[in-house]
């Protein structure tokens, strides 16, 4: 049953997704997002980042995307990455799958307070 | 801090990795030094990229990864993800790893050393320190030579979509990342140069290229095009010399080329402090002089060495960042590198080699449909995607030459794409340019010294750039078809001493 080693989506690869959602990013600042995302828990490294990238722009749930009018790097052009319609759904899947098990933590009494 | 620690990190990536993301992973290094002061941050920093050399790299060298990606279906995608990030890294590529972490362990406390000069220096000051900076680049660009030519292209896998980039975003990342970019091109492409022009006035790519080397200049004249390039008032008639001089072209020669030295000259006087220097890469044969094939012989059997002598001195010594451009049969890869490329890796580069390439596949008529979602200009790299497995000499001459077993990964390392093979034009000097005019009767003279006989102009201002082959194309075309002159005995003669330049 491979398909149940490969799901729920990768840590990373669901953070990147996340951090996309909203806006187009270069590298740095998805690395910051996700930072922030995870509250100073993740902070991705070159290999992890871009190895995530690259594999996520191979599977098309990302894609590269024009620099927007704001983005203020000069000659050193940075490459923006976008979200994709697949990889937004992959995105709300995976979120949604998390939903379902907060739910049954909650029922169980695991997870306390009012965190979702 | 130090480029040469980032470069040294650098060299540590997978090859394609490397092409792919390497300007992006310094750039990152870069921005976090520069915005996590401190001896906290920087220490957290550091644990960072250790951490990172230990678990993430070895996830980039798993050997099955790239085999398996397929965008199609979640599932698959899924097994993407597995493998990146969820499958357990080998005994073997853990040691690896580790001992790649110690050697980045101490290229981290020498960042540390130098930590202070960095902030002295800055990293937004790089572009003045170019030259130096370069220097240090040197041994890591021996390090990826060695990787570039010694590891095996991935197991090509048809099914794996190319990574379609902007072909100028392309190759700013490019000359980023290797010192040395080789272009192999096809001549007086129209679409090709007009991207070729827009490529050299993008500021990005304007301010990190030093020299352009170029086959289409004749190198006698290198003095009155440096003057002219810098924006120098010189008369036209002597710096068009450069272009319509060279050894390499038999007949007109297209105006695509001036258009280029133009833009060159154009970006040059646009731009600030930092110019780009047109290098002139054939052979300095003097044709004013020159009265027979014998006094040709030995430019004519020399231009691959000569081409390599002009990067050789005026481009490494100084550890500037170039491009070169030159036919695509000279530069493409068959059974390794070319005489050039060689030459190159010899003395410690590391070029990378964009071709430009057609959507033909095999017949004239084997048309790949798969290009045509493609935006162009584009760049794709050639390892491990179809793209790489499609077969080289179709695609490079758009179907005017037949299949063999070289392969475009092997040809090269990525490939510029401009358009359909069928809505490619040449641009030609229109036949009422050339009747009658000295440079057409100058034309004809050197083609009856070169070639034994003379040529009626005909051609239009365009042409299809790759004409459908016909076998009775050569009772009409305009070439006056007569028995080839022997090769001059002179070609097995050494170049002779350069003359002064003009």
């Amino acid at each position: 049953m491979p398909r149940r080693k490969l799901d729920p989506l990768p840590s990373v690869a669901f953070q990147i997704l996340l951090a996309l959602a909203d806006n187009s990013l270069h590298g740095y600042a998805i690395m910051r997002q996700v930072e922030d995302q995870t509250e100073g828990r993740k902070r991705l490294g070159p290999a992890t980042l871009y190895g995530s990238i690259q594999t996520l722009l191979e599977a098309g749930l990302i894609e590269d995307v024009d620099a927007p009018d704001t983005d203020d790097s000069g000659s050193e052009r940075r490459r923006y990455y976008g979200i994709t319609g697949a990889g937004r759904k992959i995105a709300r899947d995976e979120a949604e799958g998390l939903a379902r098990v907060l739910r049954v933590a909650r029922v169980k009494k695991i997870l306390r307070g009012e965190y979702v | 801090m130090s480029d040469r620690l980032l470069s040294g990190l650098l060299a540590l990536y997978p090859a394609q990795f490397r092409r792919e993301f390497g300007a992006e992973c310094v750039r990152l290094l870069r921005d976090r030094f520069r915005d996590e002061r401190g001896v906290m941050a920087r220490t957290r920093l550091c644990a960072d990229v250790l951490n990172d050399l230990i678990f993430g790299l070895p996830r980039l060298y798993a050997p099955a990864r790239r085999a398996l990606v397929s965008p199609a279906t979640p599932q698959v995608c899924g097994s993407i993800f597995r493998l990146a990030e969820e499958e357990r890294p080998s005994l073997a590529a853990l040691m690896c790893a580790v001992a790649l972490s110690v050697a980045g362990f101490g290229c981290t406390m020498g960042w540390f050393a130098n930590a202070r000069h960095a902030r002295e220096v800055g990293f937004m000051r790089q572009a003045k320190m170019q030259p130096e900076i370069n220097k240090f680049h040197r041994p890591s660009l021996r390090l990826a030579s060695f990787s570039a030519v010694q590891q095996p292209a991935s197991a090509p896998a048809p099914s794996v979509a190319p990574h379609v980039r902007d072909a100028t975003a392309a190759m700013v990342d490019a000359i980023n990342t290797h010192s040395v970019v080789m272009f192999g091109e096809t001549h007086a492409n129209k679409q090709e140069y007009a991207w070729l022009c827009s490529l050299v006035r993008d500021p990005a790519f304007h301010a990190r290229v030093d020299d352009i080397v170029v086959e289409f200049g004749n190198s006698l004249y290198q003095k009155s095009v440096d003057r002219w390039i810098a924006g120098e008032d010189v008369p036209i008639e002597q710096v068009q010399k450069a272009w319509r001089n060279v050894v390499g072209a038999v007949g007109p020669v297209s105006p695509v080329y001036a258009e280029f030295y133009h833009a060159v000259r154009q970006a040059n006087r646009m731009s600030g402090s930092h110019k780009v220097r047109l290098l002139l890469g054939d052979p300095y044969a003097d044709w004013e002089k020159t009265k027979d094939a014998e006094d040709l012989g030995p430019f004519v059997a020399h231009r691959d060495e000569w081409y390599a002598q002009v990067v050789e001195d005026e481009v490494l010594p100084k550890s500037h960042r170039a491009l070169l451009i030159m036919g695509a049969g000279h530069f493409r890869r068959a059974n390794g590198p070319g005489l050039i490329e060689q030459k190159l890796r010899a003395l410690g580069a590391d070029p990378y080699l964009v071709v430009f390439g057609t959507n033909v596949v095999g017949a004239y008529d084997d048309v790949d449909p798969r290009f045509d979602s493609w935006k162009t200009p584009a760049i794709v790299g050639l390892a491990g995607n179809w793209v790489g497995d499609l077969p080289a000499t179709p695609v490079l001459t758009g179907g005017m030459g037949p299949a063999s077993a070289l392969k475009m990964a092997a040809a090269a390392d990525a490939m510029l794409y401009v358009g359909p093979r069928d809505s490619l034009t040449a641009v030609n000097v229109p036949a009422s340019e050339l009747e009658n005019s000295d440079y057409g009767k100058e034309i004809n003279r050197r083609l009856m010294i070169q070639m034994g006989r003379t040529m009626t102009f005909t051609l239009p201002a365009e042409t299809p750039q790759f004409q459908r082959p016909a076998p009775q194309q050569a009772a009409t075309g305009s070439v006056q078809h007569l028995p080839q002159p022997q090769a001059p005995k002179s070609m097995h003669d050494p170049l002779p001493p350069r003359p002064p330049l003009q």
